[in-house]
Order: structure tokens, then C-alpha cells, then sequence
């Protein structure tokens, strides 16, 4: 019974989208203020009715509701409650009950704030998110509801519906299929909201953009209301991409973060043409110029949002992600189909109203190398979308499906991550507009050697041979210490003025000037990252041997000993778990615990590496093969990772300097 | 970016378009010679019997049906064993055959279904079993054995799966 309330909740829900955009769109021809208030109730009234469904979701979620198709496939009675919770977005219908939910959550942010010098944009801004929630909610009622429930005829027949039909009786199985073990992990828990949040967190600023070109306005305000928006989607969208990649590397075990899969491609590529929009919106800023390139920019980036949600959702590419058998594929096409298509073709009709008025001079100054970036960015972005489609154009051209793998992507954006470091190393040293070489000739003197320092030594102590991973290195050690500098100098500047205490002034240039060294913080997380990525593409070492117990197998200084298995079982799973000691140049340095979890009910196995980390690398190793009639004897793959958890501390470094350069201004309070 | 191309081209601009040109002429280049060196050609396990030759050292990405008794994992080499079986490549001819995980189990119950040896370096895949599909990248070598590099396996959707049977 409360399924079907939840449901009709949704078809409310539903229903008032539709209501709030019909009285929208009369209420703008006729030019009556009433009827867009009434769409902007309309469009709170929302958030409350899809929350009340999803908390209808969640009852039945936690109640172990079976009889509810979605619970039965997502859930099951032995999973702790934290679990239950979060398989509200583990399965197909219920992510998108989620999306409807967040969209329906940043409607209400946006359309209960009080606008004053905006009341030109805000309408259209609004019809931009209520052609998204009948679109979602639609979805919701339709064509993937969450609700539906199992029913069964007198014959045993069976069919599924959310309300009772005429002579069958409910269905309730006794226990549902549950979370896929694979997937429960805290990554993988937490990057599919997180990786939404940075989805539906591009609805405003595109629904902005959308209105500026409505009406032709170009103060470039939209771009001022948009940032905090895109810049906290942008965060959530960089968090979903390292979650998942944190996930791959403690769960999937063949020692990587990222396999090029389409899917993951799906979810770079709106988060690369973010990126670039947020640089050249600093431009923007700056002269009121590039008007046409953000705008182009923010319909690119969602668009690829819509396309993304849709590579995952539709089953089009083969792939581990996708759902198959998928209803849905079609109705998101036309969605993705209206955004594009609507956004560039309003963005073409309106193009002469946005020239650009602001002239950048050729050189070495901050605005030419930021436009320079975003070239880099969108190769990027261009190389992932061409490897996307590239099987499908080579079917066309030439009959045969010809494919690309993570060798040709990473041959490609290879140099060009490594483009981005240098041009992370050089942007500060720049100022904006034109740069004399000779007046930084001081500053080069003691960076250019003191960053070579850095792969000096590892190719020194480290024995690092290859000339890729030495220049990556070299940029990665420019880049941080340039950004260090100019953090010391403003500390400096602090020191001089008023502040006289050390930890005072240490704050003062990330108070005083937000954007600025928010931004420095963002960059200097990102090198941070890259040493992690850095350490994995090219500082690997692994080797893979059968031992006996007793025996030991050694890469570089270190031998890892195999001490035996042991084997324990709970009520779900049956765990097979070998140590191996690790001795660093004959001084112990704890053990590893690879394993392998069998769960007997679902038929699955789970293989969970043993990891031992620090600052400077991580063991890490699998169970390849144990088998009982041979209990002394096992198959280790052992590999060596540098520097991998500067991937994970660089990213909460990224979303520390993102807070500081979102959060707004401190009013000053005078205490007298 | 500016109105301004139809009054002919300022050196400032002609400056921004041949640098840029060059990077991008750049990129070009590094995409052809990724292609040339890394890209796979996609084939169903009859095409690859039936073309065997010419085929070896060429990079190669097949997909089958996982048959499960074929799965044998050799402790002294490391190496894992399995045989897989023809299924359409088509996505639209799988669908006309009926679901994924049906086209999965007639290839591997048909006896006559063109089937390829796998050899692969590495750990068990937890989703290698019986009727799953394998998608794999790799070369054939002279004894038309798939050697795979890579390893990507797919279970059918639960989705698929019968409906549940009544509680108690």
C-alpha cells in the first residue's frame, strides 16, 4: 500500500512540474508577474513531494519490503542498515529517483533566493529546471518507477505492477538478491551520489546560460551567480571520479586506479570541459570578454552531463557499468537531443549579440596561457570522445569494428597531463597581461634548479630511468614549489602589515584573497595527485610467483615471505586469507593479508588485496590461486606502488582549496 | 573570436591561430601514431576462425561466452586457462536472439559453436564462470590461441534473472 503512495506521490510531483511550466511560459508571453510567481511555488512545492517519495523509497529499503521489485533486487535482510540505505541508488530505478531528488533540491536553492538584479534571468532559468524534472520525474512515473511490485496469478503466472490488478495476489519473496558484494565498498557507495551531485549541480548554471542568451544580457552576470555553482558541482564531480578510482584500486586488484573504460570516460569528459570553463571564466571576469566561449562552454559541459547519464543508463556501449536490457534509452536520447541541440542552436541565433570586446595580446602573460590550457583540456576532452566513438565510425567506414584501449588513450593524454603540470608551474610566475621575461629572470634562477632537484634525486636514490617519469617529476617539483612561493610570499606581505603573529598571517592570504589562493590550494592538491598517478604509471613493480610456505620472492630491497593461509567463515561468507611478512632491507615491516571472500549464496567471490601503505609506497598484494588439497602452496601477484597515497591526500587538498574559494566573503563585524 | 576577421587577420591573431594550429597539429599526429601502434580490431570468434593466418600479431579484441568446465588455473606457469564460444556481436542481434544472458547459454550448450582457447597471465577474475561473457584483448599465436592482455567480463544482468519464487 505505501509503495503506491510513494508512487502517487512522484505522479504529483510530476504533475506540478508540468503545471508550473505551462503557467511559466503563459505567464512570460502575457508578461504576468502573478502566473511566474505561481511557477516559482510550483517549483518549490516540488522538493518536499519528491523527498516524501524518496522517503517512502527508504521505508521500504530499510522494512526489507521484498514484495517492492527494486528493494528485491538491490537489497537483502543480512545487509546492515548503512547498506540498505544506500542501495537507494545501487540499481537503475532508484539513481534516477535520486537525480529527480536532487534536481528537484538545487530547483528549490535557486528559486527561493531573492532575486533583485535578476529578475530578467530568473524565469527562463527556471523553465530550463522544470523541462528537466517532468523529463526525470517522468522517467520516474513511467518508464523506470521505483515502485512496482510483484503479483501472481492463480495459474503462477506473474507480473509486475504498482497497483493490484484484478485477480492476481502479491508476491513476496522471502529474501531479496542483494548488493552486489563487489560493490560494497565505501567508494563505491559514495561515488555514484557524489559523481550525481556533480551532474545536477550543472542544472543552474546552464539554466543561466540559457536565460543570458534568452535575454540578451551581457554583463556577464550569469557567469558571477553561476561560479559558486559550478565550482562545488565541479568538486563533486572531481570526488566521484577519485572515489571510483579508489574503489578500483582496493576492489578490483590488478593494481590500477583507472581502466579507460567508456563509462569512466563518460564521467571525465563533462568534468574536463568544467575545468576549462572555469578558467576562462576568470577571463571573463577580468574584461567581460570570451562571452561566447563560456556560454559555449557551459552547454558542452552539460550536454556532456546529459550524454554521460545516458551512456550509463542506456546499455549502449558494452561495458561493466551498464544496465542491460534498458527501457530507458530512448526517451534519454531525446533529452540529451533537446539540451544539445536546444542550447547550441539558441547559443548560433544569438551569437552576433556576444562578440567579445576584450583583445589579448600574444606573449607570456596568465591569459594566454590560460587560454592555452583550455586548448589542452579540450584535446583531452576531444581524444576521449574520438576513442568513445571510434568503434562505431570504423564500423561505418570500413566494416570492421576497429577498438582503442587504455594503451591509446594513455599514449595520447599522456603528454598532455604532462602539458597541464608545466603550465600549472608557470601560470603564477605570469601575471596578467603581458609578462617581462627579464623582470621573472631572478625567480628562474633559483626555480629552474631547484625543481631539477627533484628528479635529480630520483634518479639518483630511486634509480628512475625513464625520461617520461623524470619530466614529470621535474614539472610536478616546478609546479609545487612555484605555488609554495607565492603562498610564502603573501604570508610574507602578511607579516609586514598588521598581522604580527605567524599563524595569523599564515591564514590571512587565503582569507583576504579567496579566489586567488583557493585556487593556488585546487592546484597544488592536483600535483599532489599527479605524483600518486605518477607513481603508478611509472614507478610500478610487480611480479607475480607461486610460493611454498616459508619461501619468499623479493622486488627491489624488499622480500615478502609467505607465512601460511588461514580460513574463517561467518554466516555470509567463507574467507580464505594468507599473510605474507615483508622485510625492508631485513628489517621487518609488517605483513600483508591478501585474500579471498567466497559468498556461497550469490555464487561470487570477491579477491581483496593486502595493503600495506605509507606516505612513500604501498605494498600490495593478491591471492591469484590457493587451492585446498595443496594448503602450503600459493600464487601471489605483488606489486610495489609509489607515492599512491599522495593520489588520495591530494584530492582532499583540492576540495579544501574549492571550499575556500566558494565560500563567500566574511562580513566585517565591528565589536566596539 | 572576434568580428574583426572580415577587416583580414591582425599578426596578434595570426600569432594565437598558428600556435594553435600547431598543438593541435601535434595532438593529430600523436592520435595517428596511437592508432597505428595500439588499436585492436573487433571480431566474433567465427571471423577469427575463419581468417586464422592472417591474423596473427595483429592486436585483437574478441568477446564470447565463458564455458565454465573449460576454466583451469596452472599454478606452476601462472597462467589461466579457458575456452570461450561464438556469440553475434551485434548488440540488435543479441536482442532479436533474446536476452544477453539466453545468447550466452545457446553458445555454450551448442556443441557446433565456433570456439577459441584463451590464455591469460594473471589472477582469476572473480566474475570468470560459466556463461559469462569475456570481452578480451590480446593476440592469436601460431597455434591459434587467444593470448589475452586484458580481461573484462560481464555477467548477465540480474534484471534478466526469473522472477522470484513465493515465499513460504
Amino acid at each position: 500500500m505505501i509503495s503506491s503512495f510513494g508512487y502517487l506521490i512522484l505522479a504529483l510531483a510530476f504533475l506540478l512540474a508540468l503545471y508550473g511550466l505551462v503557467i511559466l511560459i503563459y505567464g512570460l508571453i502575457q508578461k504576468i508577474p502573478a502566473f511566474i510567481e505561481s511557477a516559482r511555488l510550483a517549483l518549490v512545492l516540488i522538493f518536499p513531494l519528491v523527498t516524501a517519495g524518496m522517503a517512502v523509497m527508504v521505508f521500504l529499503l530499510l522494512n526489507d519490503r521484498f514484495d517492492v521489485a527494486y528493494v528485491y533486487s538491490v537489497s537483502s535482510r543480512e545487509m546492515p542498515a548503512y547498506l540498505k540505505l544506500t542501495a537507494l541508488w545501487g540499481g537503475q530505478e532508484g539513481s534516477l529517483l535520486f537525480w529527480s531528488w536532487l534536481l528537484s533540491g538545487f530547483s528549490l536553492v535557486f528559486a527561493s533566493r531573492k532575486f533583485r538584479e535578476e529578475r530578467d534571468l530568473f524565469p527562463w532559468a527556471m523553465l530550463v529546471s522544470f523541462v528537466l524534472l517532468i523529463f526525470f520525474l517522468g522517467l520516474n512515473v513511467f518508464l523506470a518507477t521505483p515502485f512496482e511490485r510483484f503479483w501472481h496469478f492463480s495459474d503462477g503466472g506473474r507480473l509486475l505492477s504498482v497497483f493490484q490488478p484484478q485477480n492476481v495476489w502479491l508476491l513476496t519473496p522471502r529474501d531479496g538478491q542483494g548488493l552486489n558484494p563487489l560493490l560494497r565498498h565505501p567508494g563505491m557507495i559514495w561515488h555514484p551520489p557524489a559523481l550525481y551531485l556533480g551532474f545536477v549541480g550543472f542544472v543552474i548554471p546552464f539554466g543561466l546560460a540559457i536565460a543570458t542568451l534568452v535575454t540578451k544580457r551581457r554583463d556577464g552576470r550569469w557567469i558571477e551567480l553561476s561560479r559558486p555553482w559550478i565550482l562545488t558541482a565541479w568538486v563533486f564531480l572531481s570526488l566521484g571520479l577519485v572515489l571510483g578510482m579508489r574503489w578500483a584500486y582496493d576492489v578490483l586488484g590488478w593494481g590500477g586506479y583507472w581502466g579507460w573504460d567508456p563509462v569512466e570516460i563518460a564521467a571525465l569528459m563533462p568534468w574536463l570541459s568544467a575545468t576549462a570553463l572555469i578558467h576562462t571564466a576568470l577571463l571573463q571576469r577580468k574584461g567581460n570578454g570570451y562571452q561566447r566561449w563560456n556560454l559555449s562552454l557551459i552547454i558542452l559541459t552539460f550536454s556532456l552531463v546529459i550524454f554521460g547519464t545516458f551512456i550509463t543508463r542506456s546499455g549502449v556501449l558494452s561495458s561493466v557499468h551498464t544496465f542491460a536490457g534498458s527501457d530507458i534509452g530512448p526517451a534519454m536520447f531525446i533529452i540529451m537531443g533537446i539540451v544539445s541541440i536546444g542550447g547550441l542552436g539558441l547559443l548560433i541565433y544569438r551569437w552576433r549579440d556576444f562578440g567579445s570586446i576584450q583583445e589579448i595580446e600574444f606573449g607570456f602573460s596568465r591569459d594566454v596561457l590560460t587560454l592555452f590550457s583550455n586548448l589542452v583540456f579540450l584535446s583531452i576532452l576531444m581524444v576521449c570522445f574520438l576513442g568513445v566513438i571510434y568503434p562505431i565510425f570504423s564500423d561505418l567506414l570500413t566494416g570492421t569494428q576497429v577498438t582503442v584501449g587504455p594503451a591509446w588513450y594513455e599514449r595520447i593524454t599522456g603528454p598532455l597531463f604532462l602539458l597541464l603540470l608545466l603550465l600549472m608551474g608557470l601560470c603564477p610566475l605570469a601575471a596578467w597581461g603581458l609578462t617581462q621575461i627579464n623582470k621573472l629572470r631572478h625567480r628562474l634562477i633559483i626555480l629552474i634548479p631547484a625543481s631539477l632537484l627533484v628528479p635529480l634525486l630520483s634518479w639518483l636514490l630511486g634509480n628512475v630511468k625513464s625520461i617520461y617519469t623524470l619530466v614529470a617529476l621535474w614539472w610536478a617539483g616546478m609546479a609545487s614549489f612555484v605555488i609554495l612561493w607565492e603562498y610564502i610570499r603573501a604570508v610574507q606581505r602578511a607579516l609586514k602589515g598588521s598581522s604580527n603573529y605567524i599563524l595569523r598571517a599564515l591564514w590571512q592570504p587565503l582569507k583576504r584573497n579567496r579566489r586567488r589562493y583557493g585556487g593556488l590550494l585546487v592546484h597544488f592538491g592536483v600535483v599532489l595527485m599527479s605524483l600518486g598517478i605518477i607513481g603508478l604509471e611509472g614507478l610500478q613493480q610487480e611480479t607475480q610467483v607461486r610460493l611454498k610456505r616459508g619461501e619468499s620472492a623479493s622486488i627491489g630491497a624488499y622480500q615478502y615471505t609467505f607465512e601460511g593461509v588461514e580460513r574463517f567463515a561467518d554466516t555470509e561468507t567463507a574467507t580464505t586469507q594468507a599473510v605474507l611478512t615483508i622485510l625492508d632491507q631485513g628489517q621487518p615491516e609488517g605483513a600483508l593479508y591478501p585474500s579471498r571472500e567466497v559468498y556461497a549464496n550469490l555464487g561470487m567471490a570477491v579477491t581483496i588485496p593486502g595493503v600495506k601503505s605509507d606516505l612513500s609506497l604501498d605494498h600490495y598484494a593478491i591471492l591469484v590461486d590457493w587451492q585446498p588439497d595443496l594448503p602450503d602452496e600459493a600464487t601471489f601477484r605483488i606489486f610495489v606502488n609509489p607515492l599512491v597515497n599522495w593520489l588520495w591526500i591530494g584530492s582532499g587538498v583540492l576540495t579544501l582549496g574549492t571550499i575556500v574559494a566558494v565560500l563567500p566573503k566574511p562580513r566585517k563585524i565591528n565589536i566596539k | 573570436m572576434t568580428d574583426e576577421k572580415k577587416k583580414g587577420l591582425s599578426s596578434n591573431q595570426l600569432k594565437f591561430i598558428i600556435s594553435g594550429g600547431l598543438f593541435l597539429i601535434a595532438v593529430v599526429i600523436l592520435i595517428i601514431s596511437a592508432t597505428r601502434g595500439t588499436a585492436e580490431f573487433f571480431m566474433t570468434i567465427e571471423e577469427l576462425k575463419l581468417s586464422e593466418k592472417d591474423l596473427q600479431d595483429q592486436n585483437l579484441r574478441v568477446s564470447g561466452a565463458v564455458l565454465g568446465e573449460s576454466i583451469y588455473f596452472e599454478p606452476e606457469t601462472g597462467l589461466l586457462h579457458f575456452t570461450i564460444a561464438h556469440i553475434p556481436a551485434d548488440e540488435d542481434l543479441i536482442k532479436e536472439e533474446g536476452e544477453l544472458s539466453k545468447v550466452l547459454h545457446q553458445a555454450v550448450s551448442n556443441p557446433d559453436n565456433p570456439r577459441i582457447s584463451v590464455v591469460y597471465e594473471g589472477a582469476m577474475p572473480d566474475m570468470l564462470r560459466n556463461e559469462s561473457q569475456a570481452i578480451l584483448t590480446g593476440q592469436l599465436n601460431s597455434e591459434g590461441v587467444f593470448v589475452a592482455e586484458e580481461l573484462l567480463l560481464k555477467c548477465p544482468s540480474k534484471y534478466e534473472e526469473a522472477l522470484p519464487d513465493q515465499a513460504e
